[in-house]
């Protein structure tokens, strides 16, 4: 292979990184500027300038996402702003009834004021926010572990308050942050944690990402929701043993039922569209780094505080950083614009 | 029409487009030009601003070549891009002239 053709295939690898549909626009046209520009006998790209186009690429997808360019990817976006935070509100339900079939359920009364069993163990169970604010001053816990930042993040993205949302999205995460690190905890090795930490940054991002995407509920695709909400129900009430009753007959067909309506759902969502299959790629996002870094918190000798710090929050640093690349490329509306009543637009609903 | 202030390399791209169109790899040689060696736009930053500035109209494509098995695609500045330029240019104008105005009493003042 020639100095030049070796140069050239090595650019040709740094424009994969560009959108395909961009690629097969502008590819032979940036390429020609890339060899011209190139110093003779260079073999390989220079390292700015291999950062410079990765960045650009970067930059041109969040573009392409947010002008709507990429029709597969804004009806993905759209979808996951929508169902994450009633998937997140779905899966912390599961937990409560799961609680509740292991302590009983009592009165709907009793539920209110947690007076069944153990007096406020039910309470706790729930997981109720101001429980572990009030009583044992936990605000990390109030912040993740609870319902109740959950469920203002499902009204405000299915009333259409976007933008309200997206802050509300990063207020949260950085609250636990800011919470925990100064009180001295350590992030790494909280898993359930991490993934709800990185599920508040995909929220913010995606938000940002589709900024006409259609508002409030009018935004949900009811056969990739009503799968999703199927799989969520599936893996919480997988993760959480199991509602309790449901537990009598064999656990080994129970749970093999749940992971079979898991796999079915995703493999469905897979095959369904390209739109699905990425609202399937962005559904990992928040539990890929989280298993990695709960994989991390199992080295022994355990990480230093500050590095095991430092790896539980870059995810969500960086989910946040990507949405504060938007803000710049978000479309100009009027003041007060942030409000429910705008219509759907055609074609995504 | 955006009334922010334009980016100096957006400022020197519809610049380097204002006379006559041009290709990517002209584009870059004429603002390193333009500017001393001071912006030297590379490949991947030149067609992101590109693809901004021919979203919002101020730019579009205008032919295409093919020169020594290469294609170059030549882009020039559209009306609106016109329109936008000289408003950026009225903008620094004003400025400066305030600024140079304020930088003579300054000198005066100091005589004095």
């Amino acid at each position: 292979m020639t100095t030049a053709s070796g140069l050239e295939g090595a650019y040709r690898r740094l424009l994969r990184w560009y959108p395909p549909v961009y690629r097969d626009r502008h590819e032979e046209e940036i390429l020609g500027v890339l060899m011209a520009a190139a110093e003779p006998g260079r073999s390989q790209p220079a390292v700015r300038e291999s950062l410079d186009l990765l960045w650009s690429a970067l930059k041109i997808r969040i573009r392409m996402t947010v002008r709507g360019d990429s029709q597969p990817w804004a009806i993905a976006f759209a979808q996951i702003g929508m169902l994450l935070p009633v998937l997140m509100v779905v899966l912390k339900l599961i937990g409560y009834l799961e609680r509740g079939g292991w302590y009983g359920f009592g009165t709907p009364a009793d539920a209110l004021i947690g007076a069944y069993g153990d007096p406020g163990r039910y309470v706790e169970s729930f997981q109720l926010n101001a429980y572990w604010y009030a009583v044992d001053g936990n605000i990390t816990q109030a912040l993740t572990q609870g319902p109740g930042p959950a469920l203002i993040l499902a009204a405000l993205v299915l009333t259409g308050w976007r933008r309200t949302a997206a802050v509300f999205a990063v207020v949260v995460p950085l609250a636990y942050l800011g919470v925990s690190l100064s009180a001295g905890y350590t992030l790494l090795g909280g898993a359930n944690s991490d993934v709800t930490l990185y599920a508040y940054g995909l929220e913010a991002l995606v938000l940002l990402v589709a900024p006409d995407a259609p508002r409030g509920w009018r935004a949900l695709r009811w056969r990739p929701g009503a799968l999703l909400i199927t799989a969520a129900v599936a893996f919480g009430v997988a993760i959480n043993g199991g509602i309790r009753p449901l537990l009598h007959s064999s656990w080994l067909l129970y749970t093999g039922t749940l992971v079979a309506v898991i796999v079915a759902v995703l493999v469905i969502m897979l095959v369904s569209s390209p739109a699905n299959r990425r609202v399937v790629a962005l559904l990992a996002v928040p539990f890929i780094p989280a298993a990695v870094i709960y994989l991390c918190s199992l080295i022994n000798p355990p990480l230093p505080g500050p590095i095991g710090d430092t790896l539980a929050a870059a995810p969500l640093l960086l989910l946040i950083l990507l949405a504060a690349m938007t803000l710049p490329l978000l479309p100009r509306r009027p003041a007060g614009s942030d409000a429910p009543s705008r219509p759907a637009a055609p074609g995504n609903a | 029409m955006s009334d922010r202030p334009l980016h100096e390399p957006t400022f020197l791209l519809l610049t380097a487009l204002a006379e006559r169109p041009q290709h990517g790899y002209g584009i870059i040689g004429d603002v390193e030009r333009m500017s001393s060696g001071r912006v030297r736009l590379r490949a991947g930053t030149l067609y992101a601003a590109l693809d901004r500035v021919v979203a919002e109209g101020l730019v579009e494509a205008d032919r295409e070549e093919v020169v020594d098995g290469r294609l170059r695609r030549y882009y020039r500045l559209t009306p609106r891009g016109g329109d936008r330029l000289a408003a950026e240019v009225e903008r620094l104008q004003h400025n400066a002239a305030i600024a140079a105005k304020r930088l003579g009493r300054r000198a005066i003042g100091g005589l004095t």
